[in-house]
């Protein structure tokens, strides 16, 4: 009996042990599988680099972590962090991914409980500044070259409103179009359609012929809003210029040009696949891929699933089209930056990494290991990708370009369901299920917004 | 006992007298079994009660962040209740949430006993039988609700190609798509998936009933159908108030199978909002895609959630413990 009790004891000592070892950190932190980039090489450093700017002090040794919501991308980045590191071999940068619907909050919890990742990407507009005026993300306007890289317009979403102080390096911005299988189109004999009604006409021929014509569906209802609704709105609405009239008042949100933008979505509705209510994002691709529809709202994001799905046809990608007679614009969304931790232990690394991000170095790795992504710095960037190249194009054939409608001002309001992303997204959800017009869709967005938002109330009919 | 060390005795200090005298053995006895309890009582009070009571704290503040520091008392309540921003989103919550727990409960627990009182007799597979009803219970939920997804895409889901196949295409819904049916499918895959709890608790207490009570029925002429309602059913009731409210506990707090099927946005139009997605909205995540979390509210809807289901376990308490207070 006595060897059991101390057997117990034994035993006893050992499980307390272990459960006091447990770490209290947050398990952020800790990913399972950290994407490193190489280790510090001590052999020969990059050689025909192009211009980095030298650092005036000595190059610290750090080890840094990169926060994000690119999931996705990981072993992308793994690639651009480790031509990083070929600059500056005593740096090493960590790619940290979190899933994109839990980044806001799995961030603002690190950050408020101190563990937050060194560097991260910073979302645009109200939540990024947001973490400005909490002091979580510090200021770069005193980064070296940041003014001749970016232009103020680039900058304005990630800088602070009150003193125009920007807080993170712009890296990226996305494209919006429509993916088509050539081979069906070739068939079928259409022509890439100019005008949203050419792509109507297109879309009722291929209907006749037993083809569904458009692949997305309502069940992501971030792909009805963001990529077709936020895609066809600019050329509709007049662009930049069109926009800021609705934001200062100058337009009610339900006036006959918004209507018809909502319009455009009704015409849709009969092109959509059979059950495209539950159909997703994901569900949609692999109807275009199986061929089974013949073209697919999306952006330059989705560049690599195409690419990367081998798929035995021959596909492209074409501009939105807008309405005849009306300019085009494309909808080229600002869609990332990053910042530096305010309370990082390692800021002069950081700052360094900040600063290669200005550089066209950075700009070629990033384009071709993320293809469909673009550097917004105006220093020169080359793309061999064809698809991003082709949709760089969309920018240059068009009058101007402009972010997705709702992001600036109106996005959440008060409670989320009364913002323009949602109160759009139930208009847009309506109409295509029958259960609205158009001009109750766009009647709907003005009542919701004249609750809480001061230019709407006022404004001129 | 003795205040002064006998003769024989080793001498005490006067701590250790002291210590004895308050803590004398009777007293030591009676209250021994606070020593057992309070390991268990700590982990609690430390991991469940505390931050349960500093959410209920957390819900009269407002700020942004992680914790809001603006004192504002019962405003978010008021805004919950009033405000025509938050009521519609609220009440719908609610709404929702009461029928997923009604469709939920019923086919469950109906199922659960119809199925035990088929297991109880035994017959050739029975154990086969009750391996699969309580199989679904084991498995992830995230992995049921996903594949119930697959089933149900209306373009390469089974349920739409059988239904086309014989012939009732205009049944053939998108199922998840759809605002009046989401829901309820989703209801249903949920008690799909844990229909065999209440089975396996029914049966416990069918096996449970003694077999004379059932034989002197029988000898009474009583028919099975009988025998069972007005025998097996009325001494099953703890079992049945039991299963209730767990049912009753676990609907209200249902998060996890509607993340699987639906998303957090409530999908399609806030049709399957229910209450912990509303808060998982507000309180966690933040509005998609890009809006901050609001905690003040959050925690008001937590509070809510908290106060209901206190509510309704405190009713099931005070009607079941009136009505068999030998056997609770």
């Amino acid at each position: 009996m006595k060897t059991m009790r101390v057997l117990m004891l034994v035993l006893l000592a050992v499980v307390m042990a272990a459960c006091s070892a447990t770490p209290t950190v947050a398990p952020a932190t800790n990913p399972p599988a950290p994407i490193t980039s190489a280790p510090a090489a001590t052999t020969a450093p990059a050689t025909a680099a192009p211009a980095t700017s030298a650092p005036t002090v000595a190059v610290p040794t750090a080890s840094l972590v990169l926060g994000s919501w690119r999931v996705d991308d990981a072993d992308a980045w793994a690639k651009i962090l480790a031509e990083f590191t070929k600059q500056y071999p005593t740096i090493t940068v960590t790619f940290d991914p979190t899933n994109p619907t839990d980044y806001n909050a799995t961030l603002q919890t690190q950050l408020t409980t101190g563990t937050g990742p060194d560097l991260f990407f910073v979302r645009s507009f109200d939540v990024g500044r947001g973490l400005y005026t909490g002091k979580y993300v510090a200021s770069v306007k005193d980064l070296p070259g940041l003014n001749t890289a970016f232009d103020a317009a680039t900058l304005q979403p990630w800088s602070d409103v009150a003193t125009g102080t920007p807080f993170a390096v712009p890296i990226a911005a996305v494209s919006n179009g429509i993916f088509y299988n050539q081979d069906i189109f070739t068939a079928q004999g259409i022509a890439l359609p100019k005008t949203w009604e050419d792509l109507m006409a297109a879309a009722k021929k291929l209907k006749t012929a037993g083809i569904t014509p458009f692949a997305n569906g309502l069940k992501d209802e971030w792909d009805i809003n963001e990529v077709v609704w936020m895609g066809l709105v600019p050329s509709v609405i007049g662009g930049l210029d069109g926009r800021n009239a609705y934001l200062n008042g100058d337009r009610c949100f339900n006036d006959p040009t918004m209507v018809s933008s909502f319009q455009e979505i009704a015409d849709l509705q009969p092109y959509l696949p059979n059950g495209f209510a539950a159909i997703g994002v994901n569900d949609a691709e692999n109807l275009f891929f199986q061929g089974k529809a013949a073209m697919m709202f999306d952006g330059s994001w989705s560049t690599k699933i195409y690419e990367q799905a081998n798929l035995p046809f021959k596909w492209s990608v074409f501009q939105i089209p807008g309405p005849a007679g009306k300019d085009l614009y494309e909808t080229f969304m600002i869609d990332s930056a990053i910042g530096m931790n305010a309370a990082t232990k390692n800021p002069e690394a950081a700052k360094i990494f900040l600063e290669w991000l200005e550089t066209k170095d950075f700009n070629d790795t990033f384009a071709n290991n993320v293809p469909g992504f673009f550097p917004m710095s105006k220093t020169p960037t080359t793309i061999s990708d064809p698809i991003a190249a082709l949709f760089l194009t969309f920018n240059s054939n068009a009058k101007g370009t402009d972010i997705r409608f709702t992001w600036d001002k109106i996005q959440t309001g008060p409670t989320g369901s009364q913002g323009a992303y949602n109160l759009a997204l139930a208009g847009e959800d309506a109409i295509l299920k029958g259960q609205m017009t158009p001009q109750q869709a766009a009647d709907n967005l003005q009542s919701g917004l004249a609750q809480w938002y001061a230019p709407a109330k006022t404004c001129k009919k | 006992m003795a205040l002064v060390a006998t003769p024989g005795e080793k001498k005490l200090n006067p701590a250790k007298k002291l210590y004895r005298s308050i803590f004398n053995q009777e007293t030591r006895r009676k209250t021994i079994w606070l020593l057992f309890l309070f390991p268990a009582l700590a982990v609690y009070l430390v991991f469940m009660a505390a931050p349960l009571i500093d959410s209920l704290r957390l819900s009269l503040y407002t700020g942004v962040g992680l914790t809001p520091t603006k004192f504002v008392g019962l405003q978010n309540f008021i805004d919950l209740f009033t405000n025509p921003l938050w009521r519609g989103l609220f009440f719908g919550a609610v709404l929702h949430t009461c029928e997923f727990f009604a469709i939920h409960m019923t086919v469950q627990n109906t199922l659960g006993l119809l199925f035990a009182a088929l297991l109880v007799s035994s017959f050739r597979g029975r154990d086969t039988f009750r391996a699969i009803i309580f199989a679904p219970a084991t498995f992830s939920v995230l992995v049921v609700g996903f594949l119930w997804t697959l089933i149900l895409n209306p373009s390469w889901g089974a349920v739409d190609i059988i239904l086309n196949k014989i012939g009732l295409s205009s049944w053939a819904l998108p199922w998840l798509g759809d605002a009046r049916v989401a829901l309820p499918v989703i209801s249903l895959t949920s008690a799909w998936q844990w229909v065999g709890m209440p089975t396996m608790m029914f049966l416990a207490g069918l096996v449970g009933v003694p077999e004379e009570l059932v034989e002197a029925a029988r000898v009474d002429g009583a028919s099975e159908w009988t025998a069972f309602w007005k025998i097996k059913f009325p001494l099953l009731m703890p079992v049945v108030g039991i299963v209730a409210v767990i049912t009753f506990v676990d609907n209200f707090n249902a998060f996890d199978v509607i993340f699987a099927m639906a998303g957090v946005r409530g999908t399609p139009n806030y049709s399957t909002d229910l209450l912990a997605t509303l808060f998982y909205r507000v309180g966690i995540a933040g509005e998609q895609p890009s809006g901050l979390p609001n905690m003040g509210i959050g925690a008001a809807i937590a509070t809510m959630i908290f106060l209901i289901l206190m509510i309704g376990v405190s009713l099931w308490l005070f009607v079941f413990r009136r009505q068999t207070p030998s056997q609770v």
